[in-house]
C-alpha cells in the first residue's frame, strides 16, 4: 500500500506544498506546534488504510452527514485518506461481486483494515429482521470484525441502540459492543454524528495509526469531552436564568436558553455547542430547538423531549463524563430549582 | 434460464434483495422478485408516546430523504389536533422540502446511480480537450432547460457554481482516477461489472465529465441543505415542532434563531441548488439520457405505463385539516391523482382525483400481507391503516436454511415489506408518478395550473422536444423515471427560492409568528382524535396515520413510497413496481444484471422507510407477540 505522502506525490503535490498542509492539519488536530515532525512522519510512511463500512439496521443519516464534512470534505477523504472498498451506500459493485471483494479485502488486509460499523444487529428471530447477502446481518459482522485492526461504532445505533432499541425493541437490536467483545471499538454517538467529528476522527486514526484518546465509554474526548451546556453560546442565558417559557416567546425570539423547554445540554456530551455543524453554522439549540441528546445512551427513553430536565450537574461545573458519576444527585436538583427560582425573578424584572 | 440474485443491492438506502430469471436466448426477464430484507419497529415504538415528540423517532425512519418523515409526523399530528400553522412556517416548511428535492435528487444522480451509466475506467480514455469542448457543447444544447427556471429573488448577481470547461480541469480528475487504478485501491469503484457492453454506450469524453462532477458534486452538496441547518439546527434530522417551526424570526436580536444573515445564508444556498440543478445536474442527464433513448432504451418502465399515484404537496398557504380536504385546495403541486394507461397518450390517460376521502374511506387505500413475513386473522383480506394489524411471521425461503437462504420463495411469503393497494390495484409512486399526474391533469383540463404545475409541463415540453418524442413514449422508462427525479430538482430548487421570496414578504409585512402554541398543552386535547399526515417525500407519496387517546398515541402508521414501488406480490399475484419494471427490461449478460440495477437505482430505493413494523391497533398482543418472537 502507497502512503500519503506517496498519493500526495502522485497528485502532483509538492514538498512544500505537503509540509504546509501538515501544518495545518496539526493544528486542525488540537495538537500543539512541536508535533508537526510527528504529522509529517506519520503521512510519509503510513499506506491508505483499508476500510470496510457495514450497515445493519439503522437508516444511513451517519453516511450522510459522513459526506457533508467540510474539513477534511468527503472526497479528500475518499481517496487521499482511505480506502473505502466495503459500503452499501457508495460501493459501485453489488451482489456477489461485491461481496468476494470484500472477502479478498478481508484476507490480503487482514489485521490491517478498519471496520466500520453504521446500524446495528437485531437479535430476535435467529438476526433475520436483518439480511444481507441471504445471511443474518449479524454473521457477516462477527466474521468482518475478526481480522479489523480496530472498529469504528458510527452513530447512535452502533453505539448505544438508538431508536429500534427503544421501547419495546421489538427486533432486540444491540450495540455492536454486546456481540463483539475481543476488538477495540471507538464509539462516535449521535444521530447523526457531527459530520467533522466522523472525518476527524479517521483523519486522527490515519494519521497516526492508532485510536484517539478515548473516555470510559468509548468515545474521544476531544470531540466528546464536554457536555454541550459547557460549550453552549447560550450558557451565559441559563447562569442569568434567563429562559424561553414558550416557543416562539420573546426569549425564544431573543435566543434565551432552552432549558425549561426541555433541551439536553446538560446532559450531553458532544462537539455542538463548540464545533457546531457545517463548520460552525448552527445546530439545534441556535434553532431554536432544546438538544434531544442524541449522542447519549438510551436518549429516547430518558423520559419526554419536552420535559424539563432534572438530573443536571451543579450550576457551573465545566466537567466531563468521567466526572459527573461522581456529581450529587440531591444537589444537581437543587441547583436546576434555584434556576427557576432565579428565572422567576428575572423574568419579573423583564416584563 | 437462470435464477440469479443481486444480494446486497448497493447504492441504496438500507437492505433490498432482488431474484431474477432471464432468458438467455431473448433477454428477457421472465420472473422478477423483490425483497426488503431488514425491519425495525419504529411504528410500534412510537406506540404510548407524546404526539408532540412523535417526529423525532419517525424522523428516525430515514436519514437520506431526512426530515420527510419529520413532516409527514407534525402535519399528522396537527391534523389530529386541528392545529394550524402561522405562514412562516408553512413557508419554512416548503423551502426545507424544495430543499430536500434539490439535495436528495442530485445526490441520488451522482452519487448512487451515475455508475449504472458511466465508468471511471472509461474516463480514463477521454481527451481532456475533447472534454472541455463536450462540456461546452452540452451547455449549448441543453441550457434552454435553465430558463425555464424563474427567480423570485432576483438577489443573486452571477453564477457561482458553474461547470469547469478547461482541460485542465478535466485532466486532474482523470490523473486522480488514473492513479486509483494503478495503486490497485480503487475503493468506492472496485469490484464492479465494468466490462458491460452498457459502458462502451457513451464516448468516453461523457464519462469523463460525469465522473468529474460525481467528485464535484460529492463536494458541493453539502452547500444544498443549508436551509436546514439554519431553520432545524443540522442535516441530517433538522429540528420541527408540532404548531410550526422552532425557528424564531426576529430582526431586533443578535441571537435570534433566524434574522437577516441567517435569511442570507439561506437565500445563498437556494442559489446554489439552482446552479447545481441547472447547470450540472440537468445538462449531464440530458447527455446521458439522450444517448441511451436514441440507442434504444426505452424500456423499464413496468407499473408506471399502467398506473401511477400521488397525493400533492407545497402547500401556498397554511391549511386548516387535511382530513376535512382544505389541505387540497392549497396545495400548489398538484400530484393528487391517480393515472391509469399513460403508455397510450395523455389524451387516452385515464385521471383519477385524489382527495381526503380517499385518505379516510376504510377500502381504498389498504395494505396486504399475503406474501409479506406477516399474519393477519384472514391473510387474504387487505386493511386500511387506521385498523393495521402486525404479527411478524418469518417463514424462511423457498430453497437453502432459515437463515442461510438460496432462493426466496415468490410462491410464499418472501419480504419484510407490506402490499399497499388503491382500490386493489398496485401503483407506482415518486418523480415520475407525480409528473404523469400533473401533466395528464394539465393536458386533460381537469385543474386550473398553477406556476408548479406550469413548470412541470414546461419541462417535460422541453424534454420532449429535445428527445423529439412524445412523453408517452419516453416518460414511462427507465430513463424517463431519472430524467422526472431530475426535472423536480429543478422544481425543488425553484420552490425554495418561491418561498422564500414569500416569507421576506410576510416578514416585512411584520408578521413574525413561527409557531401557534394554543394547543401546545395537552390539557387542550380532545380525548380521542385522529389524523392523517401526507406529503410528496422525494421517492413518493408518503402518508401517516395516527390514532391519539388520552394523549398519548394508540395506533400509527406510515405507508411510505418504497413500500408502493417495492411491494411483493398480493392476494391477486399482482406485483409491485419494481418487480414491474425488471420484467420489462432487457438484460444482455444474466450474471452481469446491470440493466436491473439500472432500472432498480431509478427508483432510488430506501428500504428503511418500506420496512418497519405496522402497528396493530393498539392492542398489546401486538408487542407480546414480537417479544415472543424475539426472545424464542
Amino acid at each position: 500500500m502507497e502512503t500519503f505522502w506517496e498519493t500526495l506525490k502522485r497528485h502532483g503535490v509538492s514538498r512544500r506544498e505537503f509540509l504546509k498542509f501538515s501544518t495545518i492539519i496539526t493544528g486542525l488536530m488540537g495538537l500543539p506546534p512541536f508535533m508537526i515532525p510527528k504529522v509529517v512522519e506519520a503521512m510519509e510512511t503510513k499506506p491508505r488504510v483499508p476500510v470496510i463500512w457495514m450497515h445493519g439496521l439503522e437508516c444511513t443519516c451517519c453516511s450522510e452527514s459522513f459526506i457533508r464534512s467540510a474539513t477534511p470534505l468527503a472526497s479528500d477523504v475518499l481517496l487521499t485518506m482511505i480506502s473505502l472498498e466495503y459500503d452499501d451506500t457508495l460501493s459501485a459493485a453489488a451482489g456477489e461481486a461485491l461481496e468476494k471483494h470484500k472477502d479478498d479485502i478481508m484476507k490480503k488486509y487482514a489485521g490491517q483494515y478498519i471496520l466500520a460499523v453504521e446500524g446495528n444487529p437485531p437479535l430476535g428471530d435467529d438476526g433475520m429482521y436483518c439480511v444481507v447477502n441471504g445471511k443474518p446481518f449479524l454473521e457477516g459482522l462477527k466474521k468482518a470484525s475478526e481480522h479489523a485492526k480496530a472498529i469504528i461504532a458510527w452513530g447512535s445505533c452502533a453505539s448505544w441502540g438508538c431508536v429500534q432499541a427503544a421501547k419495546p425493541n421489538p427486533t432486540t437490536a444491540v450495540p455492536i459492543d454486546k456481540v463483539i467483545s475481543d476488538k477495540p471499538i471507538i464509539k462516535i454517538p449521535g444521530c447523526p454524528p457531527i459530520p467533522e467529528v466522523m472525518t476527524g476522527t479517521i483523519m486522527y486514526m490515519t494519521l497516526f495509526g492508532k485510536l484517539p484518546p478515548l473516555d470510559s465509554q468509548g468515545r474521544p474526548k476531544m470531540f466528546y469531552g464536554n457536555r454541550i451546556h459547557d460549550t453552549c453560546y447560550r450558557r451565559a442565558f441559563f447562569n442569568e436564568g434567563m429562559f424561553v417559557e414558550q416557543f416562539d416567546d420573546d426569549g425564544a425570539k431573543k435566543g434565551w436558553c432552552l432549558y425549561k423547554m426541555g433541551c439536553r445540554g446538560p446532559t450531553t456530551y458532544n462537539s455542538c455547542g463548540n464545533l457546531r455543524w457545517y463548520n460552525g453554522l448552527s445546530y439545534p439549540i441556535q434553532s431554536g430547538h432544546g438538544c434531544i441528546g442524541c449522542s447519549e445512551n438510551n436518549f429516547w427513553d430518558n423520559g419526554d423531549f419536552y420535559s424539563r430536565e432534572q438530573n443536571i450537574p451543579f450550576i457551573g461545573t465545566e466537567s466531563n463524563a468521567d466526572k459527573v458519576g461522581a456529581v450529587a444527585v440531591g444537589a444537581a436538583v437543587a441547583g436546576a430549582i434555584a434556576h427557576g427560582v432565579i428565572s422567576k425573578i428575572r423574568s419579573g424584572k423583564k416584563e | 434460464m437462470s435464477r440469479v440474485v443481486i444480494d446486497p443491492v448497493s447504492r441504496i438506502e438500507g437492505h433490498l434483495r432482488l431474484e431474477i430469471e432471464v432468458d438467455e436466448n431473448s433477454h428477457q426477464v421472465k420472473n422478477a422478485v423483490s425483497a426488503g430484507t431488514m425491519w425495525r419497529g419504529i411504528e410500534l415504538i412510537v406506540k404510548d408516546r407524546d404526539p408532540r415528540e412523535v417526529w423525532a423517532f419517525t424522523q428516525r425512519i430515514c436519514g437520506v430523504c431526512t426530515t420527510i418523515h419529520a413532516l409527514a409526523s407534525v402535519r399528522n399530528i396537527e391534523d389530529a389536533l386541528d392545529i394550524e400553522i402561522p405562514k412562516n412556517a408553512n413557508y419554512i416548511r416548503n423551502i426545507m422540502l424544495g430543499t430536500l428535492y434539490a439535495h436528495d435528487h442530485l445526490v441520488h444522480f451522482y452519487h448512487l446511480h451515475a455508475l449504472d451509466w458511466v465508468s471511471p475506467l472509461e474516463a480514463i480514455k477521454a481527451d481532456p480537450v475533447a472534454t472541455a469542448s463536450l462540456q461546452n457543447q452540452l451547455l449549448q444544447t441543453y441550457g434552454g432547460i435553465i430558463s425555464i427556471y424563474r427567480d423570485y429573488l432576483g438577489g443573486s448577481a452571477y453564477p457561482k457554481k458553474f461547470p469547469k470547461a478547461t482541460p485542465g480541469y478535466f485532466k486532474t480528475f482523470q490523473d486522480k482516477i488514473k492513479n486509483l487504478v494503478q495503486s490497485g485501491q480503487l475503493g468506492i469503484f472496485a469490484a464492479n461489472w465494468w466490462n458491460h457492453p452498457d459502458y462502451k454506450m457513451l464516448p468516453p469524453e461523457v464519462h469523463l465529465i460525469a465522473i468529474a462532477h460525481y467528485l464535484n458534486m460529492l463536494d458541493v452538496q453539502r452547500e444544498l441543505v443549508l436551509p436546514h441547518v439554519v431553520f432545524g439546527g443540522k442535516n441530517p434530522h433538522p429540528h420541527y415542532i408540532v404548531g410550526g417551526m422552532n425557528c424564531s424570526i426576529s430582526m431586533n436580536d443578535m441571537n435570534a434563531p433566524v434574522n437577516m444573515e441567517r435569511l442570507a445564508v439561506v437565500e445563498d444556498s437556494i442559489y446554489t441548488q439552482a446552479e447545481a440543478a441547472n447547470l450540472f445536474y440537468l445538462i449531464d442527464l440530458l447527455a446521458i439520457g439522450q444517448i441511451y433513448i436514441q440507442k434504444g432504451w426505452t424500456y423499464g418502465g413496468g407499473l408506471s405505463k399502467e398506473r401511477v399515484l400521488g397525493y400533492g404537496d407545497f402547500p401556498d398557504e397554511p391549511y386548516k385539516s387535511i382530513k376535512n380536504g382544505d389541505y387540497f385546495e392549497k396545495i400548489l403541486y398538484h400530484t393528487n391523482g391517480v393515472v391509469e394507461n399513460f403508455k397510450d397518450g395523455v389524451e387516452k390517460a385515464i385521471y383519477h382525483p385524489i382527495k381526503a376521502e380517499d385518505f379516510t374511506s376504510p377500502d381504498i387505500i389498504q395494505e396486504w400481507i399475503t406474501h409479506s413475513w406477516y399474519r393477519y386473522p384472514d391473510n387474504n383480506e387487505g386493511l386500511h391503516p387506521w385498523n393495521g394489524i402486525t404479527d411478524p411471521y418469518y417463514t424462511g425461503p423457498k430453497e437453502g436454511t432459515k437463515t442461510h437462504w438460496k432462493y426466496l420463495n415468490d410462491e410464499g411469503k418472501y419480504s419484510w415489506i407490506k402490499a399497499p393497494r388503491w382500490k386493489n390495484l398496485p401503483a407506482e409512486v415518486g418523480p415520475l408518478a407525480r409528473y404523469i399526474i400533473v401533466y395528464t391533469a394539465i393536458k386533460q383540463g381537469h385543474i386550473k395550473p398553477t406556476w408548479m404545475d406550469e413548470m412541470v409541463v414546461n419541462q417535460i415540453d422541453f424534454v420532449s422536444k429535445v428527445l423529439n418524442l412524445p412523453p408517452h413514449i419516453w416518460m414511462p422508462t427507465t430513463v424517463g423515471r431519472t430524467a422526472a427525479r431530475g426535472l423536480e430538482c429543478q422544481l425543488g430548487a425553484n420552490a425554495s427560492n418561491y418561498f422564500l421570496k414569500k416569507l421576506y414578504d410576510n416578514i416585512k409585512a411584520g408578521d413574525m409568528a413561527v409557531a401557534n402554541m394554543s394547543k401546545w398543552e395537552p390539557s387542550t386535547w380532545q380525548d380521542k382524535t385522529k389524523g392523517i399526515g401526507i406529503t410528496e417525500a422525494p421517492r413518493g407519496a408518503l402518508g401517516h396515520w395516527c390514532i391519539i387517546e388520552n394523549r398519548k398515541i394508540a395506533n400509527y402508521q406510515a405507508v411510505v413510497p418504497t413500500t408502493w414501488n417495492g411491494s411483493p406480490r398480493d392476494e391477486k399475484n399482482q406485483q409491485g413496481a419494481f418487480e414491474r419494471s425488471m420484467q420489462d427490461t432487457i438484460v444482455l449478460i444474466a450474471k452481469e444484471p446491470l440493466e436491473i440495477l439500472r432500472s432498480i437505482h431509478s427508483f432510488d430505493p430506501c428500504l428503511a422507510c418500506s420496512t418497519h413494523v405496522y402497528n396493530a391497533d393498539g392492542e398489546e398482543i401486538t408487542s407480546f407477540r414480537i417479544g415472543g418472537a424475539c426472545y424464542e
